[in-house]
């Protein structure tokens, strides 16, 4: 399926809709889509399509994802909330996630930002060194 | 000699006739055998007597001729065996240059032939010692980076074990902290 510039800017428009206060609400999304469906639209499934993909990338930008080696304390993850908020603004939502094979330390992952400071990491670098 | 004959007869005329008279000669007969001689020796002057000076003049200049003509004969031999001499002398001389000139050709050839395998063999020596170089590079890099799984392996098997909890909080604040920054 081709989807067209035309159907790219009435998608981003769609998405435009779609905010609140620079961010994305989830009930103006899905009333912008029903209505958007109703009123039957030829190029509605590419539109929709690119929407969707809009809204994909602007979840990812807003979902922080904190893996640790180990469970965090809940100070901990209060500390890092506060910390993400800080640097991201409001509406960041954060998923914190358990995985033994970072040996130790933790990694943050909002978007495209990646913060690596587990033991795994250091252990990759030294490797690509050699 | 007739004539001196009768001069004398003249002269002395006694004493002739006397002497003529007791050797028997007898004048008429004597002067028609001198005369019938003279005829003879006339006939045999044309006819053969000059014939034969004739030829042998011919013969003598047919031998003078031959003689002349082999004095030329050896003049020419002289002087085509000097030719002969001075042409071999010559290619002696023009074969001595080719020879020479051969030689140098050779020894020009010669040089640059061993020119070329000197430059070959050094071309060769190089990328030897190039091929011998990236080996031990490659070799040194196989080797650093087994060395590198193996340190890795050693620690992600060892870390995990001796990471304790305060060690994972640390870690996890200096992560926390970066993005502060």
């Amino acid at each position: 399926m081709k989807i067209t510039k035309k159907a790219k800017r009435e998608a981003k428009q769609l998405y435009r809709f779609c905010l609140l206060n620079g961010l994305l609400d989830e009930n103006r999304a899905r009333q912008v889509v029903q209505r958007f469906v109703a009123t039957g639209e030829r190029d509605c499934l590419p539109i929709l399509t690119h929407f969707l993909r809009l809204v994909k990338l602007d979840c990812v930008q807003h979902t922080a994802t904190i893996e640790s080696a180990t469970l965090l304390p809940e100070d901990l993850k209060t500390i890092v909330q506060t910390e993400l908020a800080h640097r991201y603004g409001l509406g960041l939502t954060t998923a914190f996630a358990q995985r033994p094979e970072l040996i130790g330390g933790m990694r943050i992952q909002v978007g495209c930002d990646v913060y690596d400071g587990s033991v795994r990491a250091g252990l990759e670098a030294l490797k690509r060194s050699f | 000699m007739n004539a001196f004959i009768f001069l004398v007869a003249a002269q002395s005329d006694s004493q002739v006739a006397q002497i003529a008279r007791t050797f028997g000669v007898d004048w008429p007969h004597l002067g028609a055998q001198i005369i019938s001689f003279s005829i003879v020796c006339a006939v045999l002057y044309k006819f053969a007597y000059r014939r034969i000076l004739e030829m042998l003049e011919q013969r003598r200049q047919q031998i003078a001729l031959g003689i002349a003509n082999a004095e030329k004969i050896k003049a020419e031999l002289d002087k085509t065996e000097s030719q002969r001499l001075e042409v071999i002398a010559r290619a002696h001389t023009q074969g001595s240059k080719f020879i020479e000139e051969a030689r140098a050709a050779a020894a020009r050839v010669q040089q640059e032939e061993t020119n070329k395998a000197v430059a070959a063999a050094e071309q060769i020596m190089n990328k030897a010692r190039e091929a011998a170089a990236q080996d031990h590079d490659r070799m040194l890099a196989e080797l650093k980076r087994e060395v590198g799984n193996l340190v890795v392996q050693a620690t992600t098997t060892v870390t995990g074990k001796i990471l304790t909890a305060e060690d994972q909080r640390r870690l996890a604040e200096e992560t926390s902290k970066q993005i502060a920054v």
